[in-house]
């Protein structure tokens, strides 16, 4: 078992997608308990990826590297696992509003969150407020991310949130948004949640908000 | 009198990064890029014109086979004037190789208050101010605003912008606008200040400036304005954000196949409806900080970078648009005049055509007027070594320096009065002895930045009064008509 979670740590923080998968892959067939994978072996294994950012250990390609591999252990665990077992990590819809096709920022955050243990919904670029409704109804996150690059789309954020409040769900899930010209003050305007200014920060900014709603 | 043998002037010394089988090479790569991999154009008319060019298409999807690419190369303008409303010769700008001009950026949200020093938003008095600085700045030969307007009408920041600042500046403009009927409102603006419609084709007096987005993307906004804009003949760029690492590859040569393609999309629809109208192309092109993932505008990378896109977009006998004289700092400080000094020598060495930014703090989010009267001095400081000096008979000096002879002095020679005045002189640099300096009240360069800031802002009054009053009042029922339009579409 330890010798598994060694191997998982190891693939994990290398960085290496397949090799990650494969480890996961035969420690369930070993019979390994599907929550100590997660506790005991990804989920510090990320926290090691996480720490050696902050020193400047690692670099961002690197993190996200570790958190795409991260990502697809979970894709595997997730179904063997309990409710329970996963924690405050919840599930996300993301997506960058309408009339904006840039999608490099809201991918940062996705896989971030992702790396962090989220299950994550990508609704991709472009969409429009109801899209954003409609994949909450759905997929009832507990984290809602929306991202704009453009000062001329940055208002769509607050109109989603106000689709939101008529849905009647606004109270149902944090709101997070960013994009370059996004700043605290306007995701106040708009009644966000969470601002974050970039997408390393995003992830940790989260879950402070969550702890300081706990 | 001697006969001199191969003799050949070279009248600047430039950087050369690229050898011709270097730039060959990308070229390559770009027209590989387009003809295999291809580029996504939201647009279904500009979508229709590659197809009917011999352009393949597939969804969104244009794939440009190399003959459409030579072709539309093959009717580049070599020069384009770009004229001054006031018909002022001394700010023409003429575009063409070699010929470089600096100027300010579009669009940051934050600008550092000129009162306060602190940043906030940008608001529509700020593009007044950095319309009549700019204006008195020798060494900044085009304009932008350095922000996005946040103070008026929300989708007629780009329209007041232009407005406001065509009549606070002579110096040509590098407008942008959101869509394409900011464009027409700023194409009606330019034809007021010109005279005419005629008048104007005669004599464009701004250039456009539109993005497409990195990699490979032309929305269907910036593919709209970039056919308006040919449609009208109004010079124009064309040019991407390629970040390094992000949206583009992490190796040099990489990023600049990707940055040239994203352009190309443009340069081929430009020259398919206008054959000869002015594109510029370029962009800017930095990395991504792999720390703290910010795009930087203070990276040695971006000058190298620039400096050999430079290189390739002469070689498709295109203008460049290049940047220097940004940081990331947030305020200003050593950083922020180490960076700037180090990319607008750069730049100028390189022979880029329009080099912006001049004034782009915190990575390009916060526009700072301060930044750029240090920036022009800083311009000023490296055209000195562009200009470089001519060796002959009469700068030899050999017979000066015979008559004066060893000892003595040049001070008071006749040769000396001809030429001493050529140096550079300092304009914000410190050169005062200690006792003068503490006299003149201690100083350091951020004071005397601060001082000739807010004195243009408070005593130079720019070309408001020289306005026509018919041109003045076209304007005024533009921007009335546009605030209509603007109405009318909340209310839908």
């Amino acid at each position: 078992m330890s010798s598994d979670l060694g191997k998982i740590s190891d693939a994990l923080t290398k960085g290496n997608v397949d090799e990650l998968k494969e480890v996961v892959q035969q420690a369930l067939d070993n019979d390994a308990v599907p929550a100590d994978l997660l506790n005991k072996g990804l989920l510090p294994g990320m926290e090691a990826v996480g720490q050696k950012w902050k020193n400047g250990e690692m670099f961002m390609p690197e993190v996200l590297r570790c958190a795409k591999a991260m990502s697809g252990a979970m894709d595997i665990l997730r179904p063997r696992l309990a409710k329970e077992d996963l924690g405050s990590a919840g599930k996300m819809v993301i997506g960058t509003v309408s009339g904006d096709l840039h999608d490099i920022g809201k991918d940062l955050a996705a896989m971030m969150f992702e790396g962090a243990g989220y299950e994550v919904v990508n609704i991709g670029i472009d969409q429009p407020n109801e899209k954003f409704v409609e994949a909450a109804k759905e997929h009832k996150p507990t984290l809602l991310g929306m991202s704009a690059l453009l000062t001329t789309t940055m208002p769509r954020m607050g109109e989603v949130i106000n689709s939101l409040k008529e849905a009647g769900i606004r109270d149902q899930m944090a709101v997070i948004i960013g994009g370059a010209p996004v700043t605290q003050e306007f995701a106040e305007e708009i009644g966000a949640d969470i601002y974050a200014p970039n997408a390393g920060s995003a992830v940790d900014l989260a879950r402070e908000y969550f702890e300081s709603k706990a | 009198m001697s006969v001199r043998t191969n003799y050949t002037v070279y009248e600047s010394p430039r950087l050369q990064i690229l050898s011709e089988d270097q730039k060959e090479k990308i070229l390559n790569g770009m027209m590989r890029t387009l003809q295999y991999t291809g580029a996504h154009v939201h647009h279904e008319k500009a979508r229709e014109l590659f197809k009917k060019a011999g352009c393949k298409v597939d969804g969104v999807t244009v794939y440009f086979p190399p003959e459409v690419i030579l072709k539309a190369l093959s009717t580049v303008p070599p020069v384009t004037e770009v004229f001054p409303w006031d018909g002022n010769k001394e700010k023409k700008v003429v575009v063409e190789k070699n010929r470089s001009y600096f100027g300010p950026g579009p669009t940051p949200p934050n600008f550092i208050d000129t009162d306060t020093m602190e940043r906030r938003k940008y608001l529509r008095k700020d593009a007044n101010i950095v319309a009549r600085v700019c204006d008195a700045l020798p060494n900044i030969g085009f304009v932008q605003s350095l922000g996005s307007i946040s103070d008026v009408t929300n989708d007629l920041a780009d329209v007041y912008e232009f407005a406001d600042m065509v009549r606070n500046t002579t110096t040509p403009i590098m407008s942008w606008s959101f869509t394409r009927e900011g464009c027409r409102d700023i194409h009606r603006i330019a034809i007021a200040m010109a005279g005419g419609e005629e008048e104007f084709r005669q004599r464009p007096n701004y250039i456009f400036y539109g993005e497409p987005i990195s990699p490979l993307v032309s929305d269907f906004h910036a593919i709209d304005k970039c056919m308006y804009c040919a449609e009208n003949r109004i010079p124009q760029v064309y040019s991407p954000c390629a970040i390094g690492g992000g949206t583009v590859p992490a190796t040099h040569a990489g990023q600049l196949v990707v940055a040239l393609s994203e352009s190309m999309v443009g340069v081929i629809a430009a020259q398919l409806i206008n054959p000869g109208t002015c594109v510029i192309i370029g962009g800017v092109q930095s990395i991504l900080d792999m720390r703290y993932s910010i795009y930087s505008y203070g990276a040695p990378e971006l000058s190298l970078l620039s400096s050999a896109l430079t290189e390739v977009v002469q070689y498709c006998g295109l203008p460049m648009y290049s940047q220097s004289g940004c940081t990331d700092t947030k305020k200003m400080d050593m950083q922020s005049a180490l960076e700037a000094s180090l990319s607008i020598n750069a730049a100028m060495m390189s022979g880029a055509n329009f080099v912006h930014d001049n004034g782009y703090t915190e990575s390009g989010l916060t526009g700072d007027v301060f930044q750029t009267v240090m920036d022009d001095e800083l311009i000023s400081m490296a055209r000195v070594i562009e200009r470089s000096f001519d060796v002959n008979k009469e700068t030899l000096s050999v017979d000066v320096i015979d008559s004066v002879g060893p000892g003595g002095h040049y001070l008071y020679e006749d040769h000396t009065m001809k030429w001493f005045r050529t140096y550079w002189m300092p304009t914000l640099m410190d050169r005062n002895s200690y006792e003068g300096w503490v006299e003149e009240g201690r100083k350091t360069m951020k004071d005397r930045i601060i001082e000739k800031t807010r004195d243009l802002i408070d005593n130079y009054e720019g070309p408001r009064g020289k306005v026509p009053a018919q041109a003045d009042k076209e304007i005024e029922r533009i921007l009335q008509e546009a605030e209509k339009r603007a109405k009318e579409s909340e209310s839908k």
